[in-house]
């Protein structure tokens, strides 16, 4: 995976290392509304840049989390769907992704399915999240349960571009799945807490050491 | 023009559109038959519909009728010249079943076609910076998922159930 790096030379994808940097991914078919989330939510303060070579799109967006800065590069696909898949890189060092489906049209909610076995083929465990866009041209489906979502275990929202509904919300909500991913603190780290926790006294010197490495990793993330 | 534009439709013998509207002044419902001419089976409908828009006399009372809706209504005028029955004319309007088409396969032309007919709406529920009431992180809740019904797309697997 790393040699897909060198398939990019306008992409420095190392950068999605450092802590302050996050890279949140878009998936669905064509005309589902992608780009019109992404400029919903960033509004006239969007600077998108057109990498055509590679049917996509990048959105930069910097924003402030429990004090820190962060810089968040929106990933949109420009087309690079229609073939079907997306080419590796899209994927490389994703640190989460947001699925969208068309209320209007059941092909794209079906084609989930798809997008979804893509992305865990390269991205076994980054945090996901489904939206179903254009409730605005039919209130209805948001009293029907779309199971995709419920199935994979993954959090859903009833979403539209056009009158603003949720797509904040949505945004948000990826951005901190995203950094909580990056710290790690999702099921691992949870793990590792509740195993400190239950630590006696006599390993206590032990845990110490672990709860400050622990402690050092949120604070720089 | 004080109207509001209550149908438009289409009359094939003679070949005219026709206009439901009510008048604001006196709360009267008229109709309203507004000839097509120059119009033949090889007609340009989107011209044609245009031309009537723009129409010195007719194009005021037209003002509230969406230039598609007009385009429409003389597809079917030139499909019944061109001796489709109307159930045909409509059927081919309304284009492929939308839950079976996937938008992934059709070229950069047609893709861009379908994007524009769908932005009429996005456009129509659009709530933008400038509206009073705009919000920028609106946020609704919706029913908890155990209080909504299944949807007919999560039914089975096959297409059969529509």
């Amino acid at each position: 995976m790393a040699g897909e790096t060198n398939n990019l030379p306008e992409l420095d994808q190392d950068k999605y290392d450092a802590d302050e940097q996050v890279k949140i991914i878009c998936l669905g078919d064509s005309a589902v509304g992608k780009s019109k989330l992404m400029e919903r939510f960033l509004m006239d303060g969007y600077r998108p840049q057109q990498l055509s070579t590679y049917a996509l799109t990048l959105y930069k967006y910097t924003t402030t989390v429990n004090g820190k800065t962060v810089l968040v590069d929106f990933w949109d696909t420009a087309g690079q769907e229609r073939f079907q898949s997306m080419h590796p890189s899209y994927y490389h060092k994703a640190h989460a992704c947001i699925m969208v489906f068309d209320i209007q049209r059941k092909m794209t909610y079906k084609n989930l399915t798809n997008w979804y076995t893509e992305l865990r083929e390269y991205r076994p465990e980054i945090p996901c999240l489904v939206v179903a866009n254009k409730i605005d041209a039919d209130m209805k489906v948001t009293q029907k349960n779309f199971n995709f979502a419920k199935k994979q275990g993954l959090p859903f929202y009833f979403v539209s571009a056009a009158d603003g509904t949720n797509v904040v919300k949505v945004f948000r909500e990826a951005i901190h799945m995203a950094l909580s991913y990056k710290q790690n603190s999702s099921d691992f780290m949870d793990e590792v807490m509740k195993e400190l926790e239950s630590f006696d006294l006599k390993n206590q010197e032990d845990s110490d050491e672990h709860e400050d490495e622990e402690t050092e990793k949120l604070n720089t993330a | 023009m004080s109207i509001v534009t209550k149908r438009c439709g289409v009359k094939f013998t003679p070949p005219s559109i026709v206009l439901i509207y009510e008048t604001k002044e006196t709360g009267r419902v008229r109709k309203r038959v507004i000839p097509v001419r120059n119009f033949s089976q090889y007609s340009d409908c989107s011209r044609a519909a245009e031309r009537l828009k723009h129409h010195i006399r007719h194009g005021p009372y037209l003002e509230m009728v969406p230039l598609a809706q007009l385009e429409r209504l003389h597809v079917v005028l030139r499909d019944h010249l061109r001796g489709l029955s109307l159930e045909q004319s409509l059927a081919a309007l309304k284009g492929p079943d939308p839950d079976e088409e996937d938008l992934n396969k059709l070229g950069d032309e047609e893709l861009a076609r379908r994007k524009e007919q769908m932005d009429e709406l996005f456009q129509r529920n659009r709530r933008r910076k400038s509206d009073p009431d705009f919000v920028y992180d609106l946020e609704v809740e919706f029913p908890e998922e155990d209080k909504r019904e299944t949807c007919s797309w999560d039914e089975d697997q096959s297409d059969d159930e529509f």
